[in-house]
C-alpha cells in the first residue's frame, strides 16, 4: 500500500495531475468518453442482440418455406402414386401374375405414362412399378431388382397414410435419390404391388439452397438424425452430429456447440416426409456480420477520443491558461514584484479575476505607497518630536541647572538631575523603537516633569494617575511628553500663577487608552480652541508647517499608528485651564518584535 | 412271373429314370427361382419406338423358358449417351449379358471393351457395331433390305409408267448416325440408280420417335405435295390410323408413292388402304427370341454363335396383304 501511495505520488508529481489543467483534461475526457463507452456497449449489445434475432427469424422463416415446398412436393409425389384401377396397370398385373407375356400393349402404354410423369415432374429421376417377382417396370424399361431387400426397406420405414420414402440410395442410373413407395392396389392383383418415384438428391439441393454466411448450410434429416440430404454428400446416410434424441423431432432451435464450433441452427418439421429441415450458421458468421458495425464503432470511438483529447487539452489549456498567469504575476506580486499587471482577455469569470487583480496590486502598490509615506512621515514626525525634545536651549538649560547645582554642592540633587536627563534621553530614543511601554512613556514624561519643574521652581505641581493595566500596553514613543511641555508653557506659565497638571491615563470600555492633561493654566479663548481643534481633526489647512506644531505632532503620529479616530482633542476654559485627551488603541504587543 | 414283375420293374424304372433326366434337363421355373440367376439385359434404341414390341415379347418368353432373368431396358427417346449410360450402369450392376440394338455404331465401342473386359459378352441386334468387338450381330442385312426395298419401289415405278420422269424424293430416316439406317438407305440409292430418276429432295430425321415422324411427314407434305415418292427406312409413322395423317392420305390419294421398311399390322392397314405401295419387314421376333438363346447359350455352355446371324426379311405387297393382315396381330399401342 505504501509503495502504491509512493508510486501514485511520484505519477501524479510527474504528470501533474495536481494542476487545473490537467484536472479539466480528466474531467473532459471523463465526461465524454464514459457515456461514450457506455453508448458503445449499449449499441453493440442492441445491434448483436437484434441481428442475432433477425437472424434467427430469417432462418425460421426460410427453413419453414422449405418444408412447406418439402411437403408440396411430397405430396404432389405421393398424388402422382396414387393410381386408383388404373386399367393398364390392372391388366398388366393380371398377365404378369399369369407369366403371360403378351403384354405390350400395356407395358407399352404404361412406359408411355410413366415416361410422360419423368418428363413433367422436375427432380423426378424415375417412377416405376415393383413387382413381387422382383421385376420393376419404370421409364427405363424392365429391369431386376431385389424384392425381399426393398420390402424390408419399405417395413423398416415409418409409413403414414400408407406411403414410405427409403434412402438416400443409388438408383438404376447410379444416381443418388430418395424413394417414395406407395401399395398399388389392384383388384387383380394376387401379390404386392408398389409405386415408387425417384427423387433427385439435387431437388432437395435446390429446395434447400439457401446459405446462410458463407460457410452455413441447410442439411435434411430424418427422425433418428439419420442424414437423407446434406451439402458434402459423403454424409449422406451418417447420423447428425447435431442429432439430440431427447429433442422434438430430434433437433433443437439456437446456439449449440459441435466439434469445437459454435453454431446456430433454425430448425423446421416436414410432416409430410417426417424430416426435419436443418439450417446450420456459423455463430462467428454472424458475429462477423457486426464486425464491419465494431470496427467503425472503434473508429469512430477512436476519432472521438482523440478529438475529445485534443479538445480537452486546448480546452483546458485555453482555461487554466488565464488561470496559470494569475498565478505566475501572483507568485511575482508575493514576491514583491507589484509592477506586474495581467492582460485580460474577454468577459469571464476569469478576466473578472484578472481585473480585480490588477485593482489588488495597483491597490496593494497604493498603500504600499502611501504606507511607506505614513512611515516617512511617522519617521519625519518621530524625528521631529525627538529634535524638539532634543532641543539644545532645553539641553543647555538643564546643563546649567546641573552646574549651579554642583556649583552650590546640591550634589545630590544634581545627581538625581542628571539620572533623570539621562533617563529622560535614553527614553527619548527608546533604540529608535517606534513604540514603547506606557511605563516607559509615563517614566519619560516623569523625568520631563522632574526635571522641567526643577527648572521652574515651584510654580506648578504634577500628579500622574496611570491606570496599572495599561503600563504594559505599548504607545508610539514622545507621544505624552509634548502635551505635557503645552500644559507647562502655554498652560501654567502663562497664568503667572502656581498651577497642578494633572496626567492621567486609563482604559476605556471599548479598550482604547485615553490619557488626559489637565492643566489649570491659562486656558485657551473659544476660536482659538476651535480652530486648534479644526486643525487637528484635519478640517483646516496650515497656514504654516510650526502652527500647533506639538499638538499636530502628537494628533498625525497616533492617527497614522491607529485611524483617524483616535488622536488629540482639547478642551479648554479660558482662564481656568486645559485638558489634553489623546486616545490611541490599546496595543497589546509589541510591533517592533 | 416273376420275369414279368422284373421286367415292369425294369421299364418303370427305366420311365423314371428317363423323366428324371427329362426333367432334370429342364429350366425350373418358378417365379422368382432361376436356374442359375442368369440377367440378360435388352436394350432397344428406345423404349417409345413400337418396332421392338415384337422382340421385346419374344425376348420375355424366351427367358421364362431359358429360366433366366430378361432386363429390358433403354431411353424412352433416342438418346445415345444415355444409351451408353445405361450399358455403364448394367456393367456396374453385374449383368451377365447385354444385346444392344446400337444408337451410335462408334460410341459404344468403349463402353462394349468395359463389358467384355468385365466379362459380359455382348451381342448386338437390329443396328449393329460391327468394330466394337461384340460376340454376333442378329437382324436383317440392312443394306440388302433397301435394296430390296430399292427394287420393290422400281418395280412400282416402272408399273405406273414414270420410270422415264425424274421423280421428287423424300427419305424420312430416324438419325444419319444409325450405321442400320444408313446402309438401308445406301441400298436403298444402290437399288434405284440407273433404274428410275430419283432426285433426293430432303432426308428428313424424326430422332427415332414416332410423334415427329408424324409431325414431319404432315408439314413437309403442307409445304411440299408436288414430291412424287417417300422412302420410310423405318415405319415410325405408321403406328397410327389414316385419320391422323390427313396430308400424307390425300397426297397417296393424288398418286404420292410410299415405300416402307418395318412391316406390322398397322402398316400393313395404311398399305391396304393405298397409302403404301410397298413394305419390307423384320423379323423382330427371332431377334429377340434367337438372340437371347444364342447369348445364354454362349453363357452357359461356351457354344460360341456366328459373328452374323441373320434374320428373314418378309415383304408385303398387293397380293399378299389380305394374308399378312390375318397372320400380324394389331398391336394397339397408339
Amino acid at each position: 500500500m505504501r509503495r502504491f501511495e509512493m508510486f501514485w505520488s511520484k505519477l501524479a508529481k510527474k504528470t501533474e495531475i495536481h494542476t487545473i489543467r490537467t484536472k479539466l483534461i480528466l474531467s473532459f475526457l471523463a465526461m465524454a468518453l464514459i457515456p461514450l463507452g457506455i453508448m458503445a456497449v449499449f449499441s453493440y449489445q442492441t445491434f448483436y442482440g437484434n441481428l442475432t434475432r433477425s437472424v434467427a427469424e430469417y432462418s425460421h422463416e426460410v427453413v419453414g418455406r422449405m418444408a412447406k415446398d418439402l411437403d408440396e412436393y411430397f405430396s404432389d409425389l405421393e398424388v402422382l402414386l396414387t393410381r386408383d384401377q388404373d386399367f393398364y396397370m390392372d391388366q398388366l398385373i393380371k398377365l404378369v401374375d399369369g407369366n403371360d407375356f403378351n403384354n405390350r400393349k400395356y407395358v407399352f402404354r404404361i412406359w408411355e405414362d410413366l415416361n410422360n410423369l419423368y418428363r413433367v415432374k422436375p427432380g423426378l429421376e424415375e417412377i416405376s412399378l415393383v413387382f413381387s417377382g422382383g421385376n420393376r417396370l419404370s421409364n427405363y424399361g424392365l429391369y431386376t431388382l431385389d424384392f425381399a431387400s426393398f420390402q424390408r426397406q419399405f417395413q423398416s420405414n415409418p409409413h403414414e397414410r400408407g406411403v414410405a420414402i427409403l434412402g438416400p440410395q443409388q438408383n438404376f442410373l447410379n444416381q443418388t435419390v430418395v424413394t417414395m413407395v406407395k401399395p398399388y392396389t389392384s383388384p387383380t392383383a394376387k401379390n404386392a404391388v408398389f409405386m415408387t418415384a425417384d427423387i433427385s438428391l439435387e431437388r432437395l439441393a435446390n429446395i434447400t439452397d439457401v446459405r446462410l454466411g458463407t460457410r452455413g448450410y441447410v442439411f435434411v434429416a430424418d427422425e433418428h438424425g439419420r442424414i437423407i440430404y446434406h451439402p458434402s454428400l459423403d454424409k449422406l446416410g451418417t447420423t447428425s452430429g447435431f442429432y439430440r434424441p431427447t429433442e422434438l423431432h430430434g433437433f433443437a432451435d439456437g446456439f449449440g456447440d459441435y466439434d469445437n464450433e459454435r453454431f446456430f441452427l433454425t430448425t423446421a418439421y416436414s410432416p409430410v416426409t417426417g424430416w426435419t429441415i436443418v439450417s446450420v450458421a456459423y455463430a462467428d458468421e454472424i458475429g462477423a456480420q457486426v464486425a464491419p458495425i465494431q470496427r467503425i464503432t472503434l473508429v469512430v470511438t477512436a476519432l472521438i477520443l482523440v478529438g475529445v483529447v485534443l479538445l480537452s487539452v486546448y480546452l483546458s489549456h485555453a482555461l487554466s491558461r488565464p488561470i496559470k498567469e494569475l498565478q505566475d504575476l501572483t507568485k511575482r506580486a508575493a514576491n514583491n514584484e507589484l509592477s506586474v499587471h495581467i492582460d485580460p482577455q474577454g468577459n469571464d469569470e476569469i478576466a473578472m479575476l484578472g481585473h480585480s487583480f490588477n485593482k489588488m496590486i495597483r491597490r496593494i502598490q497604493e498603500l504600499m505607497d502611501e504606507n511607506v509615506r505614513e512611515q516617512k512621515l511617522l519617521r519625519k514626525l518621530e524625528m521631529e518630536s525627538l529634535d524638539n525634545q532634543i532641543k539644545p536651549h532645553f539641553i543647555y538649560n538643564t546643563l546649567d541647572l546641573i552646574i549651579g547645582q554642583l556649583e552650590s554642592n546640591q550634589n545630590e540633587q544634581a545627581s538625581l538631575l542628571i539620572e533623570a536627563l539621562g533617563s529622560f534621553f535614553r527614553l527619548s530614543l527608546s533604540k529608535g523603537r517606534e513604540v514603547v511601554p506606557i511605563g516607559s512613556e509615563v517614566e519619560h514624561v516623569r523625568n520631563y516633569l522632574f526635571i522641567q519643574q526643577l527648572r521652574h521652581g515651584d510654580e506648578y505641581e504634577y500628579e500622574m494617575t496611570i491606570e496599572p493595566g495599561i503600563r504594559d500596553k505599548f504607545i508610539p514613543r514622545l507621544l505624552l511628553q509634548p502635551l505635557v511641555e503645552n500644559a507647562i508653557y502655554h498652560g501654567i506659565l502663562q497664568a503667572n500663577r502656581q498651577g497642578k497638571i494633572h496626567i492621567a491615563g486609563f482604559q476605556k470600555p471599548n479598550g482604547d487608552i485615553t490619557f488626559e492633561i489637565q492643566d489649570d493654566g491659562a486656558g485657551i479663548e473659544p476660536d482659538k480652541l476651535r480652530d486648534i481643534n479644526e486643525v487637528l481633526r484635519g478640517e483646516r489647512s496650515l497656514r504654516n508647517e510650526k502652527e500647533y506644531f506639538g499638538l499636530r505632532n502628537v494628533n498625525k503620529r497616533a492617527q497614522l499608528m491607529f485611524g483617524d479616530e483616535y488622536g488629540v482633542v482639547l478642551e479648554s476654559e479660558q482662564g481656568q485651564g486645559t485638558k489634553a485627551i489623546l486616545n490611541i488603541k490599546a496595543t497589546r504587543e509589541d510591533p517592533d518584535v | 412271373m416273376l420275369n414279368g414283375w422284373i421286367k415292369k420293374s425294369v421299364l418303370s424304372l427305366c420311365i423314371f429314370l428317363g423323366l428324371f433326366a427329362w426333367f432334370g434337363m429342364q429350366p425350373v421355373v418358378a417365379d422368382g427361382f432361376y436356374e442359375d440367376d442368369l440377367v440378360i439385359a435388352f436394350l432397344p434404341r428406345s423404349l417409345g419406338n413400337p418396332i421392338f414390341l415384337d422382340a421385346f415379347e419374344a425376348a420375355q418368353k424366351k427367358a421364362h423358358e431359358l429360366g433366366v432373368r430378361l432386363e429390358w431396358v433403354a431411353p424412352f427417346d433416342f438418346d445415345s449417351d444415355l444409351q451408353v449410360e445405361m450399358i455403364e450402369n448394367l456393367i456396374r450392376r453385374g449383368v451377365d449379358g447385354i444385346v444392344a440394338s446400337v444408337n451410335d455404331e462408334e460410341q459404344v465401342h468403349n463402353v462394349f471393351q468395359k463389358a467384355m473386359e468385365n466379362g459380359i459378352p455382348v451381342a448386338t441386334f437390329d443396328a449393329d457395331s460391327p468394330g466394337s468387338g461384340r460376340l454376333f450381330y442378329i437382324g436383317i442385312n440392312n443394306y440388302e433390305a433397301g435394296m430390296e426395298i430399292g427394287d420393290a419401289l422400281v418395280d412400282v415405278i416402272k408399273s405406273k409408267g414414270l420410270e422415264e420422269e425424274t421423280l421428287e424424293t423424300m427419305i424420312m430416316t430416324g438419325y444419319r448416325e444409325a450405321l442400320n439406317l444408313e446402309e438401308r438407305i445406301r441400298g436403298f440409292l444402290d437399288a434405284t440408280n440407273g433404274e428410275v430418276n430419283l432426285h433426293i429432295a430432303d432426308i428428313l430425321e424424326n430422332e427415332d420417335t414416332v410423334e415427329k415422324s408424324i409431325i414431319l411427314l404432315e408439314d413437309y407434305l403442307k409445304i411440299n405435295p408436288e414430291v412424287d415418292v417417300i422412302y420410310f427406312v423405318g415405319g415410325w409413322p405408321f403406328y397410327v390410323t389414316s385419320d391422323a395423317l390427313p396430308n400424307f392420305r390425300q397426297w397417296a390419294k393424288e398418286g404420292g408413292i410410299a415405300v416402307g421398311i418395318d412391316l406390322f399390322y398397322d402398316a400393313l392397314l395404311l398399305q391396304k388402304e393405298g397409302l403404301i405401295q410397298y413394305l419390307i419387314g423384320q423379323d423382330m421376333t427371332s431377334m429377340g427370341s434367337q438372340g437371347l438363346e444364342l447369348l445364354v447359350r454362349y453363357i452357359r455352355y461356351g457354344e460360341v454363335p456366328p459373328e452374323i446371324v441373320v434374320t428373314g426379311l418378309e415383304h408385303a405387297n398387293e397380293t399378299n396383304i389380305d394374308r399378312l393382315l390375318e397372320i400380324h396381330k394389331p398391336w394397339l399401342v397408339k
